[in-house]
Parts: structure tokens; C-alpha cells; sequence
């Protein structure tokens, strides 16, 4: 019962001066086993960035609570990293230096962080890279990076943050099957945010669907493909079959949602 | 990159030049050519177009005057005079300056008041206030200092401030997310950020920190480029005056030409941008 990582009844209210506040999740409640590789789907304006966020403590719930291994968590800690969407290297550091990034932070010696960092530098297929800067190198390498600075870390639980939004679709395809191989080499527990829904499908363990405005869970999916997997169960029918059923639960959200666009703009 | 550089990159190499290219080398050749052109030009002008001596005389008259004033030691005496102004002045401006900018960008309030004042003192000639300066300070060394300080603190302070204000929240972000205390995030995130932006001030600073010295000099003083040039021209002597107006300009760009290596030096990350 202590090594899980549980949400219990998350609620979360943004409120600004002059402005009506925004219910942007509510009532949530997930429970995520060690080693399980989540994805929450849904459509944008679902709450589920801001949901991964207060997991990581950038942001504070108004209710509710986020325990990892029996403990509460309000603020950035080691057992927990995230992988921004954005890029989100630090241009002025190499490869090399913005993976072990974290460790210096965090106080590991020099020599120690490298090392650390060398060995995830050579697990992402960074290696021969060490030097380069952030621009020098492709939006699927930098994705790379970015994922190799949060696992240096070793923190328990990955959170991703819609990882491949903006990487070219083959790239993306790829990306997902090396991140399967790592996370088969690491067994971190993963929280993988998307709007993709076969991203989702092929990743993860279990798909949770939230609903719009608020953010709510609509239902969990249990994905039953063995693993490892080959990016070919994509193209089998029962991958179709769970793909539609997600997207039936969505597509009313997301039809929801630009109806209400449509009737703010006129 | 765009195509147009490219192109226009790839023609200067089939001249055999490469003088487009952002090599160190072709810098410095760029810098010896355009000096070579200049040379030219003027002494073509004074030759066939101002004949007259007391406005404009050929670049080996000057080159003469200047030997006459390199055996008598005046130079020299000049030179250090101008020299210590400003190695002294410069950079204790653009430490000073860095340290507002840094108070300035971490405070809002102290910055919302500080910002007409700063805004006033940048656009102001400062020079305007020399011989005030030269009134309550002397005509050596102290209020050289103070007129140069004046001169040169602001582009600083005003480069540093916007440099750390305008750091990317992604990479605040990114910092805190992997639990960086306030001073790490300072010196391994909005520091950086803001070092390419304070290295132009600072090369802004340095331009006008070799116009403080001149004006401080000639307002007063017992020596320097400045008072050297005001001498020159009390005494008609066009040659000698455009002499230091030379050396004056050989400093200007050998500051240049350092600053740059010091950019490349401090921000490798920007040598494609």
C-alpha cells in the first residue's frame, strides 16, 4: 500500500483578479502501480497538463492530494521528473551538460554527474553528441535530450508532458518505440499526457480519458497487448477496436468544446 | 540561414577570399581592409579634391606628426593618460552596471521607480555635465572617473535588466522543476539568458566611454587624446590633431575587435545565430 503513487480527490480552481475563476479539474482520482505505464487522453482544454503539473509541484492543487510511496507531495522533488513539451533545454549548455543538469542541481559531484550522464546520453542514441549545443541538433533529438535529463535522475515516476507534439509524424512513430525500449530497460512508473489517442493505445498499460471543462475522468481503458510490442499492432483490429472506443468517449468533448468556441467567437 | 546569405557567402568564396565568413580570420581581415580603404580614399581627397592643409592634410603627413610627437614622449604621455582613464573607469562601469541591472531586474517596485530616472540619465549627454564635474572634482584623474563612469554605466544597467527580465519561463520552469534554489536558477538559467544581452551593452558602453574620456579632456585636463587634440587645433597644427584622431580610432577598434573575442569566448551557443 505505500509504494503507490495515488491521486485523492484533486480539485483545482484557477483564480486571477478580475476574471471569473476557471474549474479546471475535478474530482480526480487515480491510483497507478509501480512500474505501470499510464497515458491520460483527452481534448484540449481537459486540465490533463495542468493535472501533470501539480504532480510535479509546479503548481498547487486547490483540494485533494498526490502521494508517491506513502508521502505527500507539494513540490518538485527527486522522485519525480517531468519531460516538458517544450523545448525546454537550456541553449547555453551542451548534450552532455543539460542531462546531468539536474544532478548538479541536486548537489552530485561533478565528475559523478557526468558519468551518470554519459550512460543516458548512450541509452537515447545521443552518443557522439556530448558537445553539441541544443541547436545544433533536430526537434527528434532534442526530444531525446530531454527525456535523458529526466531520467538521469532517477526519479520513480516519468512524467511526459505531450513529448512528440511537435515532432513530423514519422519521427514521432519512432520515438515512441524507443521510448517503449527504455522504459522496458528502466521499469519507471509513467504518466504519459497526450491528445494523440494511438500514442496512447501503443505506449501504455492503461489509458485514462478525461472529459473537457472541467477536467474529469471520463473512463479507464486497459490496453491488453503484450509487450514488448512492435509498432506493427498498430495496424491490428483490436488496436482499431480500442482506438474508437476512446475517441467516441472524446469526440463528443471535442465537438463540445468547439461548439463553444464557436458561440464565444460570433 | 537563410538562402540569401548563402549565396551571397558562396560568391566570396569562389573570389578566394571567404571574407563573408564569421571566422576569426576573415574578421580581422575585414577590419584590415576596410582601414586599408579609408587610407586610400583620404589621401586621394587631400590630394586632388581639398587643397587646403588647415582643413584636411594626406595620411603620411600625419603619420609624420605622429613620429615627431613618438620621439618626443608625448604620445606616450597621452596614451597613458587616456588609457588609465578609461581601463580604470570602464570596467568598474560595467561591473557597477551589472549589479543595478541585477538589483534592478529583481526588485520590481525599486525597478518602476528607477525607470524615468534611468530612462533620463541614458538620454541626457551626460557630457553635458563635464565641466561641472571638472569644477568639483579637479582637472586630473578623479573627474575623468566620474564623467566616463556616468557615460558608460547606463547601457549596462539598462541591457542587464531587460537581459534577466526577459529570461524564457520554459527554462524557469525547467529549472524549478528539477528543484532549483532561487540562486541556482540565477546563475545556471537567467544569467546566461542575459549574457548575450549585457555584452551589447557593454560594447555599447565602451564606444561611449572613449567619447567620455575625449569631452572629460577637453573641459580640462593635463594630458590625454583629448587634450592633445584641443592643443593641436589652438594651434592650427591639422596633421598633429588628426594624429590622435587615429589613435583614437585604432583604440575604439582594437576594443571592438577584443569585445567580439570575448562574445565568442562567453556565449559559444550563439555562434550560428
Amino acid at each position: 500500500m505505500a509504494s503507490e503513487f495515488a491521486i485523492r480527490n484533486l480539485n483545482k480552481v484557477f483564480t486571477s483578479q478580475g476574471k471569473l475563476p476557471v474549474e479546471a479539474l475535478r474530482d480526480i482520482n487515480l491510483t497507478i502501480a509501480d512500474g505501470e505505464f499510464v497515458s491520460i487522453v483527452g481534448a484540449s482544454g481537459s486540465g490533463k497538463s495542468t493535472l501533470l503539473r501539480i504532480i510535479d509541484g509546479l503548481e498547487t492543487a486547490s483540494s485533494g492530494t498526490v502521494h508517491v510511496d506513502g508521502r505527500r507531495v507539494t513540490r518538485p522533488g527527486r522522485d519525480r521528473a517531468m519531460v516538458f513539451q517544450q523545448d525546454s533545454l537550456l541553449p547555453w549548455r551542451t548534450v552532455l551538460d543539460n542531462v546531468a543538469y539536474g544532478l548538479l542541481l541536486g548537489g552530485t559531484p561533478r565528475a559523478e554527474a557526468a558519468a551518470t550522464a554519459q550512460r543516458f546520453v548512450d541509452l537515447t542514441g545521443l552518443c557522439g553528441f556530448e558537445r553539441h549545443y541544443p541547436h545544433q541538433l533536430s526537434g527528434g533529438m532534442r526530444q531525446r535530450v530531454n527525456v535523458a535529463r529526466a531520467l538521469a535522475m532517477d526519479p520513480k515516476i516519468l512524467l511526459l508532458d505531450e513529448p512528440f507534439a511537435s515532432l513530423d509524424a514519422q519521427t514521432r512513430e519512432i520515438m515512441q518505440s524507443e521510448l517503449l525500449k527504455i522504459w522496458q530497460a528502466q521499469r519507471k512508473t509513467v504518466l504519459f499526457i497526450t491528445h494523440q489517442i494511438d500514442e496512447a493505445v501503443y505506449l501504455s498499460d492503461r489509458v485514462i480519458v478525461f472529459s473537457a471543462r472541467p477536467g474529469t475522468v471520463r473512463e479507464e481503458i486497459p490496453v491488453p497487448f503484450p509487450r514488448p510490442r512492435e509498432l506493427s499492432v498498430k495496424r491490428t483490429e483490436q488496436f482499431g477496436r480500442i482506438v474508437d472506443r476512446i475517441w467516441q468517449h472524446i469526440e463528443g468533448e471535442v465537438r463540445r468544446s468547439m461548439g463553444l468556441e464557436a458561440r464565444s467567437a460570433a | 540561414m537563410s538562402t540569401a546569405t548563402e549565396a551571397k557567402s558562396s560568391v566570396y568564396e569562389k573570389i578566394g577570399l571567404g571574407l563573408g565568413q564569421d571566422t576569426w580570420n576573415a574578421t580581422l581581415l575585414r577590419n584590415v581592409l576596410s582601414v586599408v580603404l579609408l587610407l586610400v580614399v583620404w589621401d586621394l581627397a587631400a590630394r586632388y579634391l581639398v587643397q587646403n592643409r588647415l582643413i584636411l592634410v594626406p595620411p603620411i603627413e600625419v603619420l609624420r606628426a605622429l613620429i615627431v610627437d613618438a620621439r618626443s614622449g608625448e604620445i606616450l604621455t597621452h596614451s597613458y593618460a587616456t588609457l588609465m582613464e578609461i581601463f580604470v573607469s570602464f570596467p568598474v562601469a560595467v561591473a557597477l552596471g551589472v549589479l543595478v541591472g541585477v538589483v534592478l531586474s529583481a526588485n520590481r517596485l525599486v525597478s518602476q521607480i528607477a525607470e524615468p530616472l534611468l530612462t533620463a540619465f541614458y538620454s541626457v549627454p551626460m557630457v553635458a555635465l563635464a565641466p561641472l564635474f571638472i569644477a568639483w572634482l579637479g582637472l586630473g584623474f578623479g573627474s575623468k572617473f566620474a564623467i566616463i563612469l556616468l557615460v558608460a554605466v547606463f547601457p549596462v544597467i539598462i541591457t542587464t535588466e531587460v537581459g534577466l527580465r526577459s529570461t524564457d519561463k520554459v527554462y524557469l520552469e525547467a529549472a524549478r522543476s528539477f528543484n532549483a534554489t532561487p540562486l541556482q536558477i540565477f546563475t545556471t538559467v537567467q544569467f546566461p539568458f542575459a549574457l548575450p544581452y549585457i555584452i551589447g551593452g557593454v560594447r555599447v558602453s565602451f564606444a561611449r566611454a572613449l567619447v567620455g574620456a575625449v569631452v572629460a579632456e577637453f573641459f580640462g585636463a593635463f594630458a590625454g587624446y583629448g587634450f592633445a587634440i584641443l592643443a593641436a587645433g589652438q594651434n592650427f597644427n591639422t596633421a598633429r590633431l588628426l594624429g590622435y584622431v587615429v589613435l583614437l580610432g585604432l583604440l575604439g577598434m582594437l576594443g571592438s575587435i577584443v569585445l567580439r573575442w570575448v562574445e565568442r569566448k562567453m556565449t559559444p551557443w550563439k555562434e550560428e545565430a
